[in-house]
């Protein structure tokens, strides 16, 4: 097992991206889906063997920033699409169109999708929040 | 806040083996920054990670890490 660090783990996956997008660009030049298709797999392929050949070594406190910007994201985006989809959808219920002039459908359409992320979001945040809680020893039961 | 009721020694006793930041991070497996963040009062480090770091000194860890806040703080 080789050890590898975050930073070269980075690096790589840099370069391996790079490759990609090289290949995706010539392919899009070339009018090929097929070079496009082997290109992205050749890499999705090649980051997987890394990963599980190699141990990569993580910084708890790059975790620690990873969880609070993970925290922030979720407690500014949240909010946001709700509301936004709460106003979305209010022209289709009064009748009046805020945003849109007239084309008030597309809005409420954006305004269901919306919806639906942001209960997928909550859901998600339920989900990992009641997984994490039961890893880490929370719950009634006690001994 | 947490960070500033905590005190360490760590500069003193990497000074002390004659090691630089970039040495005492790959013995104990973090990243240079992280021992510039610990160092700095910034970041505080896991009971694990203290641990190694003790360890790597062969000093208890309250001989680098004290808490300076007051006996009921929460």
């Amino acid at each position: 097992m080789i050890v590898m660090n975050r930073k070269k783990y980075k690096q790589l996956r840099a370069i391996v991206a790079l490759f990609v997008s090289a290949l995706v660009g010539l392919a899009v030049v070339r009018d090929s889906y097929l070079l496009a298709s082997v290109g992205v797999l050749t890499g999705m392929v090649f980051m997987a063997l890394v990963r599980s050949k190699a141990k990569i070594r993580t910084d708890e406190r790059e975790l620690t920033i990873q969880e609070k910007a993970a925290r922030m994201t979720y407690a500014i985006f949240a909010p946001t699409i709700g509301i936004a989809a709460f106003l979305m959808l209010l022209p289709s219920k009064g009748g009046i169109s805020v945003f849109s002039k007239g084309e008030w459908l597309y809005i409420e359409s954006l305004g269901m999708v919306f919806s639906y992320l942001t209960l997928f979001l909550i859901a998600i945040y339920a989900i990992s929040y009641h997984f994490f809680n039961r890893k880490y020893g929370g719950g009634d039961n006690e001994k | 806040m947490e960070v500033a009721t905590m005190r360490n020694e760590l500069k003193v006793f990497r000074a002390r083996h004659s090691l630089t930041q970039e040495q005492l991070a790959d013995k104990i497996g973090v990243s240079r920054q992280t021992v510039n963040a610990i160092e700095s009062n910034k970041y505080l480090p896991s009971l694990g990670l203290a641990f190694k770091i003790a360890r790597l000194f062969k000093v208890n860890i309250e001989d680098i890490f004290s808490y300076e806040g007051e006996e009921n703080e929460n």
